[in-house]
Formats: structure tokens, C-alpha cells, sequence
């Protein structure tokens, strides 16, 4: 893990957080190289999943669906491009970033995929002002991410790939299939090197806005990642995010206890899936996606509260606060089944969960 | 192995059973010693199977099977895949004229002891499925079970099925399996010597067979010309220096009964039966591995197994293309090497199929995994071989009531006329199709897929019956193991039926095996049921499985004379259940709407038995519908039902009928209740319902009588009374509203038979979620 960094960045890129562990894996490597990449495929795996490079503890990025994370690195060694599909939360950009950081050491070649995304960002545009004054020149061009990983034989990201008009997203196509660009303001043709490869994430929740095409899907190889399998995964993904962004956002206050990150999953898996963790009791789900993403944030944002407010500890008042902003998106249906959560699971469960309980009930006087 | 030869010691080849890597490099091994006698681990009194199990005819997949006569029946199983490390060296020996033996306990001192196992289980509080042959089976939490536990924590992978795989399976150097295979079984003994439960029954073994090879060097055999093949993990024992078995030891083991016999297999009961040994979870895969390894091509297995699944994707509709093929045979050797092997494994090739193929979801090509991995393949045995005395008797009923040409593969009709024919002159001919229909029943009852009964056409025919006999090796093994039952195909069926009798369950259950002994033609088993049905028959006590029980002995009944068996026991019983049924029913209509759909179910079926049945007390059944119909207290859509049926055997008159109407729908009653009672009404006899019109008059009054919310809580019921009313039905009934509202008939018929618009949909589904607390 980083040191604090004295750094006024709000967010720095993975590479630069993780920076040490990168160096002692690369330092550590005994495995072949694939060309263009930083480190072996074994290594990016050990980065991703966690384990130790020489005496470096690796911190683990991505927890639970080890398997996953070997089928994408190995797509990337077979140079074709990846796509990562899933709910909200489930950390699809979270691990193309660490693939992109461990991989390259650069993650930030990416491309925001929005309704407004064009073609020209995901190819070339131009400087107008120069284009005008000079004519077309290798100096008036502007390259996209995708345009300078090939150049560089690196790997470029597209996030919330679904969320481009679909004749954005076909423009991938050629460039996947032939693997060059041609410019032909320059009369050049730029073909991609060695280890050049794609990125994309996509949300099934997303599926209907801009369904992507079967002849992209093709020069794809999908992999989907699941909500995390048990509470257990679920709590340790929690545990360690919130440690790592407590350190970078200086939140003043302690770290949650077992117990609350506990409560919190709970909650959120009950809710999420309609049904109590024992499977006996079923009860009504709520409108939000309440994925593991937003529990990590639930409980940051809890401490800002403890750590702004209160006495640095996080106590049930705040996590109620958190909670019930959480959970109740639309107000009258979620306010309901909050409330009927409240009632019939959350107060018969003992004494444990008596104090959180009743400061739920009383924000919902 | 070369310097173990030079001390004279026979070769011991640790294998794992259906391994194909164990049978390629058993088979070279073979080869280059050239062993003058083979003993293979297996029931030593089985040995005089093993001509048939190589013949020509032969086409694994068969199993070895033994089994004790007497009840409760135990049974052991041998299942011989063409991969199988033993059926191969089985086929050496006998291709080459080699002497081949099987060397462990006899079957009938296993079958005693998963028998002494049992009894020991039940006293204890360990429950362990002991009818299972192989001792190497993992039962419950035993050592050996935490150790493949850690074992696959310290693979990191997802079993050790994938680690055997990865390390074994494809290793082609023979020496290099052999010292594998014994190095793990050597290993795992170590770790789990003495803490199994069946370690005393692992040294009685091992004695055993140390003992065979012993016997074997006094024959004259020398020692380096005996090739041992055994499971891995008796390697060890075979090897160490306890001694053999004596004569005195062998003389004190246990022993049951027991008749073997050859049956064929399939692969899919290979995947089916979980456990080292006995199955194999993907026998098709390992198939091919096996011919990748006789083909020297270690990359075929990945080949075959990626093009095939594409194939199956393709077939069904669903389109891949070669790239995608290419990219998943890629995808899935980088995944073999990032855990450090250069050939993939059949997880490896299955992410990678579900990764390219699949668009990451594994739900896509599941049905061609299932294809791919496990397939279709049925073995089979020579005619006549190792018959059991069950399929001589199938075989033999087979020629005698001619039906030898209904077995073949392809679906072939039967149409059987159950009553005597009187143009020809012997009995026995008379009645061949009485005594067909006796023999498939019992085939139906025994659950042997060879026969399928179709309903007849007319449906109240009691002397039709139409079968569909379909063959297929599948059939062969239902036959082969309803063995287990009885000598006889009618032995086994009522040895059967008495199971299901003796397993208690309600009397319609009962019942059914009732109908069942008398479509089977078995009067022993009809006497047997009928005492069973009339003791239970004393306590029931649900109106609905009373109804279905009656519905089912009224239906034994009606067959009458036509299948020549005294129907006269039943008479007594029936009466007894029509009584209690009359009796029980109108305190079970006091219920709610979800138990009265099942009580209609009821009421109709015990109508039909008094409407079949004359002698039964008709009186007492109108009097009870008319009490049902007639009170107000019980749930409304069965008085409704009530009155149906009481209008349809006439018994009400149309005046009746009319006041009743209107005091059922009157302003006064719940709407919701009114609008019930007129579904239950509506159920039956539309066509005399629609025809009068006083009726509708009525209801149409009673509509116009009620307000807003009445008249919402009413739609709802009544929506759903006419939900499964048919075109014609409705429009006969756009026709009387017409009439009576003196509108075009036409427009009428439009508004009821028309799709809903948006709003109105909107509307009934806001009904639909209606509170009707009040």
C-alpha cells in the first residue's frame, strides 16, 4: 500500500497508488514477458488477486471470483480484447484499471463511453486552429487513448461501453479486426503493436440503451462478473476498500469494526436479494442496486460524518443516516420496504442490532 | 521397475480407476514386458465373466454386477468404460493369450460385508451409504476426505479431479505414470492409514490378493512374469511384507448368496454415480483423451472437444464461428500456462468455450457441455450373454405374445382390443392381447422404458389400450437391474408393488397400486392392496384423496369381466369411502377460495363414481349436494359447483333455480361472495346455462342494484368466473345480453370478445391488486 502521499490529487491512477508493489513484482519476476507488458501474466494474477513478491505483500484488488480474473488476464496474453459485463458495483472498472495499471503500468489511456461519445474520440480529431493555419500535419493531430495504444503497443479502456450510440461503438470494429487505423487527411495507415488490446466494461443494467451489435461482440471475449458469492467475500471486499480510501481521502476516523462492515452487508445482500441470509424469511426488495460499490461508499461516507462530527468513532446514529439514504431511492415504494425491513428482520434480531434499529426507526418517524 | 524385476517381484501398476492415462501407459508398459499372467483388481469369482466382457460383440461401456437373492437386495457394481486401465488389460491379455484373472474378494464376502457395514451404520450414529461396492469410496468426513480437501486448497484449483487431471491424465511416458500414480497412493495412504473407516476392510483386501499372486508363483508363474493392475492406493500393500492371506482366514470371512452377471452401461449412468471408482464426471471428455492419447496427438483432446461443442451450438441454432473456435483453443492454452502446463485441462477448455462461445455466460452452451462432456453412449453385450433369469423370462414373454418385432429402436404403435375373440379356436389365442396388456402393465409398473401407454382415444373404452414400444439399451439395463425384484417379470412387478404398498403414503396411493394389480392382471397383489387400502381407508379423513381413491377403485370396477379377475372385494370398500365422502363433505366446504379449487376437483370426481357406480346410495349423495348447495355458511362458489351438478342430473327445476339466483345475488350478500357463487354455478353445464335467459336477466338486475364498489369487488369475481369461457360460449352470451339490453348483438359480441384497451387494462390490474379486507 501507497504511503500518505503528500499529494493534492483528489484520486491518483492505480499505477501511481499501488506504485511499490508493482516495482517488487516487476523486481521479483521469474516468468517469460509477453511483449509490451510490464510483467507475466502469473505476476498481473498475484497483483490482482492478492499474495507476496519477494517480501511485499501484495494487497489483494479483486476479491472472490479468482478464476475470472485468470480468464481475463489470459484473454489479454491472447491479445484479443476484453469485455467486462455486470450489475452496477461489481467492480468491472475498478479491476480493467488494475488490469490496465499492472499490465502497462498506465491506466489511464481510457475513453468515458457516453450518449455524447463521437467517433473522433475514439480514433482522431484535430487542433482546427492549426489544421486551418497549416494544413493537415502529424502536429495538428490529436490521438485518441485507442490511437496511442496502438502506437504504443499498450492497452486502451472504454468504460460504459453500452452508453455510446452504436455507430460509435462499431467504430471499434475495424480497429479490432484489422488492428490499424488509417489516416487518410495524412495518407498514413497506423498499424497497432505488439500488445495492443481493449478494455471495455459494460452494464447489464444498461443492456436495452444501445445493445451492443453481435459483429462487435464477436472481436470480444465477455466475461461477466457476479455480485460477490457469500457475506464473507462481500466483507472483506468492504474492509479493505474503505481502509484504502479512508488513507486517501484523510478521513479522520477510525476504521469501521468487523461488526458494523457486517451489519452493512447484510443489509445490503438481504435487501438486494429479497430474502433473508438464511433464506427463511422473504422480504420486499428495493428499487436501488445497493451493490458492494455502494456499501464501501456508505461507509466512507459514515466516517467523513464520525470523523466531521463526532468523536471519530462510527456510532449506529451515523450509520443509520448513511443507510437510509442508501436504501431508499424512491421514496414511497423503498420508504416502505425499509420500514417493513426494520420491523420484521432487523428488530428481531437481538440485542446486537437493538441500537441501530431504533436510530433506523428514528429518522422514520 | 527394472531393478524391482531383477529381485523377482511382479509388476504392481497403480492406477486410477477410468483413467485413460492409466490405460495408454498401462498398455505400453504391457507391451514391453509382456507379462505371461495379468491379474486385475475385481471380484475373484467374476473371472469367468471376462471372455464375454472382450468378445467382439461387446461395446463398452458394461458393467460387472453382483447381487445378493435375498432381501434387502445389495448389489456391487464394476462399470468398464473403453478407458478403463482394467478393461484394457483385460483385452491384452486375452488378444495376446495371456492368462487374466480378477484377484480381490470374492463378491459374495464384499456383499457381507456392506451388509455387516449397514448394521453397524444404523446402530451408530454415522449414516453411511455402505451398498456402494468400492471401499475406496469416500463416505462422509473420513481422513481421506480432508485430505483431497487440502489438497485442492493447496492446488488452487477448483478440485482435485482438476489437479489428477492436470498432473496425470496427460502424461505419456509410462514409467512417469507409474511412479506418479504410486507416489500419490503411496502418500495418501500415509496420510490416512488406519483413520478410514474401512481400513480393516483395506487390509483384508490387500491380504486377499497378496494371497492370489502368492498362489500364482506356487502355479509356477515366476514372479517378474505377473503384471498386478490395482488402484493406486493398495500399490503399497501389495508391496510390503505382511503376509498373505491363509487358508484358515479365508475359510472364517463372511459371505453371502450372491448371482453375478454382465450388464451393459452408459455413459450417462457413469456421470450420474458420484464417486472415485464408481463414475466418472465427464466420461465423454475422458473418452477423448483416451483417443488423443491412442492417436499420440495430445492437442486432439482440446481440438475435438472445442470443434464439438461448436457443432452442438451450430446444430441447435446458435451461431459460432470458426473464429471464435480459435480463440477459445488460444484462450484456453494461456490458461493452462499461467498454472504452468502446456495442455489444458477440461476446465481450462470449458471457460474457455464458455468465454468465446458462451459471451461469458456459461447458461448458453450448458446443453452442449452436458452433450460434450457426458454424451449419449450406451454400450452393449452380446445376445444371450450373462443373462439374468429375469431377461430370459422378458425374452421368452417377448416370443410368446409375439410382439419380437416391437424391439427395435424406432417408436412402433400397439393397438390392443382387450375382449375375447371369439373366431378363434384356442384360449390362449383368444385372449393374446389381454395377456399383452398384462405383461406391458407389468413392464409399466417396473418403470422400463420400453413400453409407453398413451391414452385411448375414447376415453370410456375399457377394452382399448394404446401402447407405444420404443427399444433401446437403456430399456436393457432397467431390465437388468428390476432383477433385483424378482426372478420373473411378474415376480419383480408384484414384489414392487408390495414395496409401494409397504412404503404407506396416503390411500390414493394405495389405490393406484389397487389399479395397478388389476391392469397387471395379479390377483395375489390385488388381495394385498385391497387389506392395505381397507385399513388406511378406516382413518382417512381428507375428502379429496377419499374422492380420488373412489375415482380410482370405480375405475378398476368398470373394467368389469374384461380382464376376467373377481372385482367383488373392492364393492365393500367402496361403499365405505362413498359414505364417508358424503358424510365429510359439506363440513369440508367451510374453507377459502385456494382449498376449494381442489374440493371441486373432489366433488366432481366423487360425482362421477356415483353416476358410474348405480348400486352406491344416490339418495344420500343428492341430499348431500342439495345441503351443500342450499347453505349459506360454506364457501360459495362450491354451493355454486353444487347446484351445477344437482342442475345437470336434473334435480333442480328451473323455478328452483331462478330463486335461488336471486337470493344468492341479491343486494344484501358481499358482491364478492354473489359473484363466487355464480363462478361455481358456471363450471359446468354452460351450454344449458347459457340457454336461459331468466338467468341473465338476473344477474343483469343484480348488476344494475349495486354501487361503485360493489360493483368493482363483483367485476373481479366475475372476470375471472368467465376467464376460460370459449369464443362460441361468449358470443352465445353477447347474444342474450343483446336480446336483453336490445342492442345490436354484433357490438355486444365486440366488447367481449375484443382485446382489452390500454386504460381498461390499467383499470382491472389496479383491481386486480384490490384490497378486499373489510
Amino acid at each position: 500500500m501507497a504511503e500518505k502521499t503528500e499529494s493534492k490529487v483528489q484520486r491518483l491512477p492505480a499505477e501511481q497508488l499501488f506504485q511499490k508493489e508493482i516495482d517488487a513484482l516487476i523486481a521479483a519476476e521469474k516468468d517469460p514477458i509477453p511483449t509490451g507488458w510490464k510483467m507475466s501474466p502469473r505476476s498481473v494474477l498475484t497483483y490482482i488477486t492478492g499474495g507476496k513478491a519477494g517480501r511485499t505483500v501484495i494487497t489483494p484488488k479483486y476479491i472472490g471470483h479468482k478464476r475470472l480474473v485468470e480468464i481475463a488476464i489470459s484473454t489479454l496474453v491472447t491479445d484479443r480484447a476484453l469485455l467486462l459485463i455486470g450489475e452496477p458495483g461489481t467492480a468491472k472498472s475498478w479491476l480493467s484499471e488494475h488490469l490496465a495499471a499492472a499490465i502497462n503500468g498506465d491506466s489511464t489511456k481510457v475513453i468515458q463511453g457516453t450518449a455524447g461519445t463521437t467517433e473522433e474520440q475514439i480514433r482522431y480529431s484535430w487542433n482546427y486552429a492549426m489544421l486551418i493555419s497549416k494544413g493537415p500535419s502529424p502536429e495538428a493531430m490529436l490521438k485518441s487513448p485507442v490511437y496511442r495504444a496502438m502506437e504504443t503497443g499498450t492497452i486502451a479502456r472504454m468504460e460504459e461501453i453500452s452508453r455510446c450510440a452504436s455507430e460509435v461503438q462499431d467504430a471499434l470494429i475495424s480497429i479490432l479486426s484489422e488492428k490499424r487505423i488509417s489516416v487518410p487527411e495524412l495518407g498514413i495507415e497506423l498499424p497497432a503493436q505488439k500488445g495492443f488490446s481493449v478494455i471495455a466494461t459494460a452494464n447489464t443494467r444498461d443492456k436495452g440503451v444501445n445493445e451492443m451489435s453481435a459483429a462487435l461482440k464477436r472481436r470480444f471475449n465477455i466475461v461477466v462478473l457476479p455480485a460477490p458469492a457469500d457475506l464473507d467475500s462481500e466483507m472483506e471486499i468492504v474492509q479493505t476498500r474503505v481502509a484504502q480510501l479512508s488513507e486517501s481521502l484523510d478521513l479522520n476516523a477510525q476504521l469501521p469494526a468487523v461488526e458494523v462492515v457486517e451489519k452493512v452487508c447484510t443489509i445490503f445482500r438481504e435487501l438486494r436479494s429479497g430474502m433473508t441470509l438464511d433464506g427463511k424469511q422473504k422480504l420486499k426488495p428495493t428499487s436501488g442496486v445497493l451493490s458492494t460499490a455502494e456499501a464501501i461508499s456508505l461507509l466512507a461516507n459514515s466516517m467523513a460524518l464520525a470523523g466531521s462530527f463526532g468523536d471519530g468513532t462510527i456510532t449506529d446514529y451515523d450509520l443509520a443516516a448513511g443507510l437510509q439514504g442508501a436504501v431508499v431511492k424512491d421514496d414511497d415504494k423503498d420508504g416502505a420496504a425499509w420500514k417493513e425491513y426494520l420491523e420484521n428482520i432487523m428488530k428481531k434480531r437481538g440485542s446486537r442490532w437493538l441500537g441501530l434499529y431504533q436510530e433506523c426507526k428514528e429518522l422514520n418517524r | 521397475m527394472n531393478t524391482a524385476a531383477v529381485r523377482g517381484v511382479p509388476t504392481v501398476f497403480g492406477v486410477r480407476h477410468l483413467s485413460p492415462a492409466g490405460a495408454w501407459n498401462l498398455l505400453q508398459l504391457l507391451e514391453e514386458k509382456k507379462p505371461r499372467l495379468v491379474l486385475v483388481e475385481g471380484p475373484s469369482d467374476l473371472t469367468d465373466q471376462l471372455p464375454h466382457i472382450i468378445r467382439q460383440e461387446t461395446r463398452p461401456p458394461v458393467a460387472m454386477m453382483a447381487y445378493t437373492k435375498k432381501l434387502p437386495i445389495r448389489t456391487i457394481l464394476y462399470p468398464l468404460a473403453e478407458y478403463s486401465p482394467e478393461y484394457q488389460a483385460i483385452r491384452w491379455a486375452f488378444e495376446n493369450k495371456r492368462e487374466c484373472r480378477l484377484i480381490d474378494l470374492p463378491s459374495g464376502v464384499f456383499l457381507a460385508i456392506a451388509e455387516a457395514r449397514q448394521q453397524i451404520d444404523q446402530e451408530g450414529e454415522e449414516n453411511i451409504s455402505g451398498a456402494e461396492s468400492d471401499s475406496d469410496e469416500e463416505n462422509g468426513e473420513s481422513a481421506t476426505v480432508t485430505v483431497y480437501q487440502r489438497l485442492d486448497e493447496l492446488s488452487g484449483e477448483d478440485g482435485h479431479e482438476t489437479f489428477w487431471e492436470r498432473t496425470i491424465e496427460h502424461t505419456c511416458i509410462p514409467e512417469a505414470y507409474l511412479q506418479g500414480a504410486r507416489e500419490f497412493g503411496k502418500q495418501l495412504r500415509e496420510l490416512t492409514q488406519g483413520r478410514e473407516q474401512d481400513w480393516a476392510e483395506t487390509l483384508v483386501r490387500e491380504a486377499y490378493m497378496k494371497r492370489q499372486i502368492a498362489d500364482a508363483v506356487e502355479e509356477g508363474f515366476a514372479p517378474e512374469d505377473i503384471f498386478v493392475v490395482t488402484g493406486s492406493y493398495h500399490v503399497q500393500g501389495l508391496l510390503d511384507d505382511t503376509p498373505p492371506m491363509t487358508d484358515q482366514e479365508i475359510a472364517s470371512l463372511p459371505r453371502l448368496e450372491a448371482e453375478k452377471t454382465l450388464m451393459p452401461y452408459s455413459y450417462y449412468r457413469l456421470s450420474s454415480r458420484s464417486g472415485y471408482g464408481a463414475g466418472n464426471r465427464a466420461p465423454a471428455y475422458y473418452e477423448l483423451l483416451w483417443e488423443g492419447l491412442t492417436r499420440r496427438k495430445p492437442s486432439y483432446t482440446a481440438y475435438s472437444y472445442l470443434s464439438r461443442i461448436a457443432a452442438y451450438q451450430r446444430r441447435n441454432g446458435n451461431m459460432v464461428s470458426s473464429a471464435e473456435v480459435i480463440e477459445a483453443v488460444r484462450l484456453a492454452g494461456v490458461l493452462a500456462e499461467l498454472h504452468g502446463y502446456s495442455t489444458p485441462c477440461l476446465r481450462d477448455l470449458r471457460d474457455a468455450a464458455t468465454t468465446c462461445m458462451g459471451h461469458g455466460n456459461f447458461g448458453e452452451i450448458a446443453q452442449a457441455v452436458a452433450d460434450t462432456e457426458i454424451g449419449t453412449r450406451i454400450g452393449a453385450l452380446p445376445d444371450g450373454v450373462s443373462r439374468t433369469s429375469i431377461q430370459s423370462d422378458f425374452y421368452r414373454l417377448l416370443a410368446d405374445l409375439k410382439l419380437d418385432k416391437y424391439r427395435s429402436v424406432t417408436a412402433q404403435d400397439l393397438q390392443l382390443d382387450l375382449r375375447e375373440k371369439l373366431t378363434v379356436k384356442s384360449e390362449k389365442s383368444a385372449f393374446l392381447d389381454l395377456r399383452r396388456s398384462f405383461f406391458l402393465h407389468r413392464l409399466r409398473v417396473l418403470g422400463i422404458s420400453f413400453v409407453q401407454k398413451q391414452q385411448t382415444t375414447q376415453d370410456k373404452a375399457t377394452w382399448a389400450e394404446h401402447w407405444v414400444l420404443r427399444w433401446s439399451p437403456e430399456a436393457e439395463i432397467e431390465i437388468v437391474e428390476a432383477a433385483l425384484k424378482g426372478e420373473t417379470v411378474a415376480a419383480a412387478a408384484s414384489l414392487h408393488m408390495k414395496e409401494t404398498v409397504e412404503a404407506g403414503g396416503n390411500i390414493a396411493a394405495i389405490a393406484a397400486v389397487v389399479e395397478d394389480a388389476f391392469c397387471c392382471g395379479m390377483p395375489e397383489s390385488v388381495a394385498y392392496a385391497t387389506a392395505a387400502l381397507q385399513k388406511m381407508a378406516v382413518d382417512a379423513a381428507d375428502v379429496n384423496e377419499i374422492a380420488q381413491t373412489a375415482f380410482r377403485l370405480s375405475t378398476v370396477l368398470r373394467y368389469g369381466d374384461i380382464r376376467r379377475l373377481d372385482s367383488g372385494p373392492l364393492l365393500p370398500i367402496l361403499d365405505q369411502l362413498f359414505l364417508r365422502a358424503c358424510l365429510l363433505l359439506p363440513s369440508a366446504c367451510l374453507c377459502d377460495d385456494g382449498a376449494a379449487a381442489m374440493i371441486v376437483k373432489g366433488i366432481d370426481q366423487l360425482n362421477q363414481v356415483a353416476l358410474d357406480q348405480e348400486q352406491l346410495d344416490q339418495e344420500r349423495w343428492i341430499s348431500t349436494l342439495g345441503q351443500v348447495a342450499g347453505r349459506d355458511d360454506l364457501n360459495t362458489r362450491l354451493s355454486g359447483f353444487a347446484a351445477a351438478i344437482l342442475l345437470e342430473r336434473g334435480k333442480i327445476s328451473n323455478e328452483q333455480l331462478s330463486v335461488e339466483v336471486e337470493r344468492r345475488l341479491s343486494k344484501g350478500v358481499p358482491a364478492e361472495l354473489g359473484a363466487n357463487w355464480f363462478a361455481g354455478l358456471s363450471m359446468k353445464n354452460r351450454y344449458a346455462l347459457i340457454a336461459r335467459m331468466s338467468l341473465w336477466e338476473s344477474l343483469d338486475q343484480y348488476l344494475e342494484t349495486l354501487d361503485d364498489e360493489e360493483f368493482k369487488r363483483a367485476l373481479v369475481f366475475l372476470r375471472r368466473a368467465f376467464a376460460d369461457f370459449s369464443a362460441k360460449e361468449k358470443s352465445d352470451i353477447a347474444e342474450n345480453l343483446g336480446e336483453l339490453w336490445q342492442v345490436n348483438v354484433q357490438q355486444v359480441s365486440e366488447m367481449l370478445g375484443g382485446a382489452l384497451n390500454k386504460d381498461e387494462k390499467k383499470l382491472l390490474d389496479e383491481l386486480d391488486d384490490f384490497d378486499f379486507s373489510f
